[in-house]
């Protein structure tokens, strides 16, 4: 038996041995597309960065963006709503293709002027100011502005925006002068780019094997050959990392890390996800249109405790709905969201609670210890009289006029406030439309004010006036961040880096080293 | 035989009919795709354009018409998130679920009717208690546990055998020793009892007499007629392994075959998948059990005459 043991067990280790410069990330989900234009899901962000680039690029090393050349060598505002940029030249991309400003056009317009319905959908909460791109000569164009735009850079480095070839998207099915709808489907089973790393194999939902791309334009990839598996189960993914069938492996719980950490061969990186859960109340529940009942049920939770008793502290607790992502705009010291259990019972009564149950909707599992939370908060509800009950559904209740209470998350979809409160609360975003949430004119001139001052103190007290609305009348709370981590093998060097995107991996020369290559 | 053969068909198409029914009403009743798969932070307006592009804004009724016409005509309709056509994305992980499935019938068949006959030729022994005893602890172990030990003694602690994929035969061992630990459990037993009840009969006794080897009388007078029961037990069991354990034990070791795929489908409600993989693991389930009953009528005679 241990001979057939030994035997089967070199039979396996034979196709596994890498050579240097090529890893195997286990990942709990490979993406089922390929597409960054309509893709913002969490899955899908991890994979876009090594294989496509945006025209303008940030030092994802720093926490403050600090914005460099990628795709246009130079940029600048010839007048308060044109941008100006400048293409590089010699841009290939990974079919063989001479990048041209003609294929800058056709991406930026894909979003800008989108008729394929789910690039309508994100160019709408995050792109609306932009109305068109043009071409001026082969190595220049413009963007345009509705209004003059203080996040230019920002919302120019966009995934969304990432630059794809119009030919060959094109002619993917149907008539080739015509971009169809059905091109963007098969596109997304066959994403090229011009990133330092080419799609070599895409299996959706199964594998994805990405190879160097040696005509890449900018410093060539530190690994020859990436294979990404999915590794779907917790333990299957550790043991991966034990065995050697995988050298990173992704999403590994809190209390998961000892179990790599205790190794002398393997070690962890993570860091708090720049994303909230949050536990949004309905402003509109008759039962709740009293502000001071969500004050209460607001009030009431004890957010360090969560994150204490369910991710072991490593969670962070925001004073307000803020992320140290957010630069300029990140305001720490605004107090919006406080445990005050006294200060509840006292509103309560000021309210005159009658002891109603108010139901916390919460799906099984979407959310990583969603659950647990929801029934966490229901036994501090009980401790400032509030009866709680949990529903566990998977239905989204979101948009159900009975909804009181349920979990929601509020990702940054990029690093400012508009990217995150900013597009989830917005006048006519996706919590009013919801019919959950309220604004008004005086809401929606602080929210203008937010968005579009160029006055980055003005941007600043905007929000703050912002935050103070949703004191007063609270349909948010934003719980935590949740803390990521990765577990990998002692040999690689790779960590998260700041200035992405949560869930981003980065394989990039300067993201990534393997000891002894 | 010919109108038992046609009386199967019958029941098989009605079966297929009430699953796809039932996987229809289930799925929808399960939540909406543009909730989960898109992520959060759509708006009402956003969700509602969506919901039309991927024709889901038409009543209950109507989508379960358009369903079955695609259904009857072949066509099951492209999935969600990769918009290919879902006979594609499952036909590409029916040969890597038959591979496993293949290995554990084997498996079991190889093992557990040894196993029975020697637990029956034995039973008043130690080596029919040591079977027995391992059959009942097989049969109560589930196929998540098996497989998370087996991950922990053999990958974990010993780094002998691989926990993901299907790349090589080492692969193999673990996800096909979880998928039929149980089933090996169930054959053993009713192998061993159904030997014991053949042993027991005066044919039995009669072969014997004529002065037939042992080995002779069991495997051919025995197995022989004890075979009708053997073969119900690995049709009903095989058809629930189909049904069941893929879906477990490919999540686990990441084995790229249907199980995982109904899995993460469930997970972002693609219902054309869905729709699609539960109807193509219903078929299995189907064939085999249509072949287990055929296979009766011709191990027993009595059963073909009786039933046409």
């Amino acid at each position: 038996m241990y001979r057939l043991m030994l035997t089967t067990a070199l039979a396996a280790a034979l196709p596994l041995a890498v050579a240097a410069q090529e890893i195997t990330v286990g990942a709990a989900n490979v993406s089922s597309y390929l597409d960054p234009g309509r893709d913002h899901s969490n899955v899908g962000s991890q994979f876009y960065y090594n294989s496509f680039d945006t025209l303008i690029d940030r030092d994802h090393s720093k926490l403050d963006p600090e914005w460099v050349p990628a795709l246009a060598t130079s940029w600048e505002l010839i007048e308060p709503t044109i941008m100006e940029l400048k293409l590089r030249q010699g841009v290939t991309f990974h079919n063989g293709d001479a990048m041209t400003a003609d294929d800058v056009i056709f991406s930026l317009n894909r979003m800008m002027q989108a008729t394929f319905p789910p690039y309508v959908v994100r160019a709408k909460d995050r792109l609306a100011n932009f109305p068109m791109a043009e071409k001026i000569d082969e190595t220049t164009i413009r963007i345009h502005a509705n209004r003059e735009e203080p996040l230019w850079e920002t919302l120019i480095s966009l995934q969304q925006v990432m630059i794809i070839p119009e030919a060959y998207t094109k002619a993917l099915t149907g008539d080739p002068e015509v971009a169809e709808d059905s091109d963007f489907e098969a596109f997304a089973l066959a994403p090229v780019g011009t990133g330092p790393y080419k799609v070599e194999t895409f299996q959706p939902g199964e594998k994805l094997v990405w190879e160097r791309f040696d005509d890449f334009w900018g410093e060539t990839a530190p690994l020859e050959r990436v294979n990404v598996v999915q590794i779907a189960e917790t333990a299957s993914r550790i043991t991966a990392l034990k065995t050697g069938e995988a050298d990173i492996v992704t999403n590994i719980a809190p209390d998961q890390l000892s179990l790599i950490d205790n190794d002398p061969a393997m070690k962890t990186a993570g860091s708090a996800t720049a994303l909230f859960h949050v536990m949004i109340m309905n402003q509109n529940h008759p039962k709740l249109e009293d502000p001071r009942i969500r004050q209460a049920m607001s009030l009431a939770i004890d957010r360090d405790a969560l994150n204490e008793a369910l991710w072991l502290g490593k969670a962070v607790v925001p004073s307000t709905h803020t992320m140290a992502e957010m630069g300029a705009l990140h305001q720490p010291d605004l107090v919006t969201f406080e445990y005050d259990p006294e200060r509840a019972k006292t509103l309560l009564a000021e309210a005159g609670y009658d002891g109603f149950e108010i139901q916390f909707d919460t799906a099984p599992t979407y959310y990583t210890n969603g659950l647990l939370a929801a029934q966490a908060i229901m036994e501090m509800w009980a401790n400032v009289g509030i009866k709680g009950k949990v529903n566990v559904q998977d239905q989204w209740s979101g948009n159900d006029p009975e909804m009181m209470a349920r979990n929601w998350s509020n990702p940054m979809y990029f690093a400012d406030p508009f990217g995150s409160f900013g597009v989830m609360w917005a006048p006519d975003g996706p919590s009013q439309s919801e019919g959950r949430f309220n604004t008004d004119a005086e809401y929606a001139e602080m929210w203008d004010r937010f968005r579009y001052s160029t006055d980055v103190e003005i941007r600043k007290a905007a929000y703050v006036e912002l935050m103070d609305r949703v004191k007063a009348d609270p349909a948010v709370l934003p719980l935590y961040r949740p803390f990521e981590s990765w577990g990998m093998k002692n040999s690689i060097n790779w960590a998260p880096m700041p200035g992405h995107i949560p869930y981003v991996l980065d394989f990039r020369a300067g993201s990534i080293t393997l000891v002894g290559s | 035989m010919i109108p038992y053969v046609t009386r199967i068909l019958v029941k098989s198409v009605v079966t297929l009919f009430a699953i796809a029914t039932v996987t229809f009403i289930a799925t929808r009743l399960s939540g909406n795709p543009i909730d989960t798969f898109l992520g959060d932070g759509l708006t009402t307006e956003g969700r509602a354009e969506l919901i039309r592009y991927f024709q889901l804004d038409g009543s209950l009724w109507q989508q379960y018409l358009a369903f079955l016409r695609g259904a009857l005509s072949g066509e099951f309709g492209l999935s969600f998130v990769d918009r290919r056509p879902v006979t594609e994305v499952v036909g590409d992980r029916l040969w890597a679920s038959g591979q496993l499935l293949l290995a554990s019938v084997g498996l079991t068949v190889a093992l557990s009717i040894p196993l029975g006959i020697l637990a029956a030729l034995y039973r008043r022994s130690w080596v029919g208690s040591a079977v027995m005893m391992l059959a009942f602890t097989g049969y109560a172990v589930p196929s998540f546990i098996l497989s998370i030990v087996m991950i922990l003694v053999f990958s974990y602690w010993l780094n002998w055998l691989p926990v993901v994929g299907n790349a090589t035969f080492a692969h193999f061992i673990m996800p096909t020793i979880a998928m039929s630990g149980v089933l090996i459990a169930a054959l053993t037993r009713f192998t061993r009892n159904a030997m014991l009840d053949v042993l027991g009969q005066d044919f039995i006794r009669t072969a014997r007499a004529k002065g037939l080897r042992e080995a002779r009388v069991v495997l051919r007078h025995g197995l022989g007629n004890a075979g009708v029961t053997v073969i119900s037990v690995i049709g009903l069991q095989v058809a629930g392994l189909a049904a069941a354990g893929s879906v477990v034990v490919e999540s686990i070791f990441s084995w790229p075959g249907i199980g995982q795929l109904l899995v993460n489908a469930a997970l972002i409600r693609d219902y054309p998948v869905l729709q699609f993989g539960v109807i193509t693991v219903a078929v299995a389930v189907v064939i085999i059990n249509a072949v287990t009953d055929l296979s009766y009528a011709l191990a027993d005679p009595r059963i073909r005459l009786a039933r046409s």
